[in-house]
């Protein structure tokens, strides 16, 4: 199943950490935001593939803006 | 037919699903079962007497009419007499339609008794199949709502909403368990199976029913749980569990998860946790976040259930969204919760405690019984950098853009020393000592002992 990984709130993205095509699993670091002075990971509720990444490092990201979308790894 | 054969042919009787709740043998029908669609009865879980009831989804959907709320209506005021939790375990269309409004007084009963027995006795609701108008209202007003895989919680179903707006839905977009995990919240646990949701529902009856007394606790150092950088945000959860004996039943895990509701037990005690999840909206409260809190908390306080509060909190999660959401109106909640709470509640400040959300988070002043913080941790109306530049916006603005970070940070030095560090803190009597993460287990547990018990006299309102 496809995982989209959304912004919970309001921040800048401070780093990407996996690129497209890497395997992640759950709770796998995708990006690192910054937000109320924080650096705050966000990670793979599911793990899988990263499809794609749809922000760069230092865009705003607001509240439910994509960040990344996961496709469902073929079960073993 | 015997019984044992009717319930190899339909698990979903009553009988089925109240033994296999019960300990074994335990289970004692009040009734015997008959077409009313409900079945009560009390038993024991874990050897502590419960009541509990189950509709028959065998019988018109489980449909509810005037005889089987009768039931439901004595089975809790049984609960209520024998200071007994009573678990509902739901599968049930709603109202009998062919009883008209007889069965509309029927249910509305229902209501008006679980809520004169709100906060008096714990009462938990286990949803297995279809919960659809009064029937899913009757668990919304209890204290804890559970579901199965197969469960769905609706006011009205799919069919009636098609005909009547148009709008196409399915039943579980409209009140699956995802959605009502992590949406609406209105369920608290949700489970992969009925197993699984059944045994989960006996484990809260276990820790609400069996309180226990608190006992010596073995040291853990806590610390390591946090990160080195203070700028990092965490999960929470492995230190709530490191400050709780083993079991932690987390409320409402996928809802508002920015805050942390769990029970457990510290010393063989039960007890609730309340804990800002840095990892999640940076641990801000906001509207959903505190309300989920203030009910939490006003549960364990009808209970006489002690609190912990980790804090880790950088504040009210600013922006339009949530003022428009109501974050004053709902955040005023989190601070009537704790100035009502009678139970006794112990604060520990791990890292930060900012500003609104510092009083929100069981402050002093607000009635905690003790409030502790770690070596490092940091009290104060915001942080240092960002008190600096609002109180020296002007200098700031006048210094070369070169020199404005050197100068930066030498006005925030100089702020932090002048409005004290945490000793300061504790000189004002905000916070009472300054505890260890090696201690801090110790130090909460004696601290809950040797407070006088407590517990608030009010029911547990939906908030």
């Amino acid at each position: 199943m496809a995982e989209e990984v959304r912004a919970e709130m309001v921040a800048n993205v401070w780093k990407v950490v996996v690129g497209v095509g890497d395997t992640v699993s759950a709770g796998d670091t995708l990006v690192i935001l910054d937000s109320m002075k924080m650096e705050i990971p966000v990670l793979s509720e599911d793990g899988g593939r990263v499809a794609q990444i749809a922000v760069r490092e230092g865009d705003v990201v607001q509240e439910g803006d994509l960040i990344a979308l996961l496709d469902g790894l073929p079960a073993a | 037919m015997s019984l044992s054969t009717l319930e190899r042919i339909d698990p979903r009787i009553p009988s089925a699903r109240l033994t296999q709740f019960f300990d074994p043998d335990s289970f004692e029908p009040f009734t015997t079962a008959d077409s009313s669609g409900v079945l009560a009865g009390k038993g024991t879980v874990d050897g502590s007497p419960v009541v509990a009831f189950a509709t028959d989804a065998t019988i018109q959907g489980g449909a509810m009419g005037r005889d089987g709320c009768a039931r439901i209506v004595h089975a809790i005021e049984a609960a209520v007499r024998l200071d007994a939790p009573v678990v509902g375990i739901w599968h049930s269309g709603g109202a009998r339609l062919q009883e008209g409004v007889a069965s509309l007084d029927g249910v509305g009963r229902v209501f008006a008794a679980t809520v004169r027995a709100s906060g008096r006795i714990p009462q938990l609701s286990l949803v297995l199949g279809a919960a659809a108008g009064g029937a899913a209202y009757g668990p919304a007003l209890t204290d804890i709502v559970l579901m199965g895989p197969d469960a769905k919680i609706f006011v009205t179903g799919p069919d009636v909403v098609r005909t009547v707006t148009g709008e196409d839905c399915t039943a579980d977009s409209l009140g699956g368990a995802d959605v009502h995990a992590r949406r609406s919240g209105v369920v608290a646990i949700t489970c992969d199976s009925d197993e699984a949701a059944i045994e989960r529902t006996r484990r809260l009856c276990a820790l609400l029913a069996d309180q226990g007394e608190i006992g010596p606790v073995r040291d853990r150092d806590l610390g390591s749980l946090l990160p080195e950088s203070p700028r990092r945000a965490y999960d929470v959860r492995p230190l709530v569990a490191g400050v709780l004996d083993g079991e932690v039943l987390e409320l409402h895990p996928k809802w508002a998860p920015n805050i942390v509701t769990a029970l457990g037990r510290l010393g063989g005690r039960t007890v609730g946790v309340v804990a800002n999840n840095p990892l999640r909206r940076g641990g801000c409260l906001d509207a959903a976040s505190a309300e989920k809190a203030s009910r939490f908390v006003r549960m364990c306080d009808s209970f006489g259930v002690p609190l912990i509060v980790l804090v880790d909190v950088p504040g009210y999660l600013p922006g339009v969204g949530q003022e428009w959401e109501g974050v004053v109106r709902r955040g005023a909640k989190l601070l009537y919760a704790f100035s009502e709470c009678a139970v006794p509640r112990v604060t520990v400040v791990t890292r930060k405690a900012y500003g609104g959300a510092y009083i929100a988070m069981n402050a002093s002043c607000l009635g905690a019984t003790a409030v502790y913080a770690w070596p490092t941790a940091e009290v104060a109306v915001m942080g240092a950098e960002a008190a600096v530049g609002i109180l020296h916006r002007r200098t700031l603005a006048e210094v070369p853009a070169q020199r404005r970070s050197t100068v930066l940070a030498e006005l925030t030095a100089e702020h932090a020393r002048l409005v004290g560090g945490i000793d300061r803190a504790v000189e004002l009597g905000v916070v009472d000592a300054v505890v260890t993460p090696a201690d801090t287990r110790a130090v909460i547990a004696s601290t809950l002992a040797g407070a006088p018990a407590g517990r608030g006299s009010h029911g547990n309102i939906p908030l």
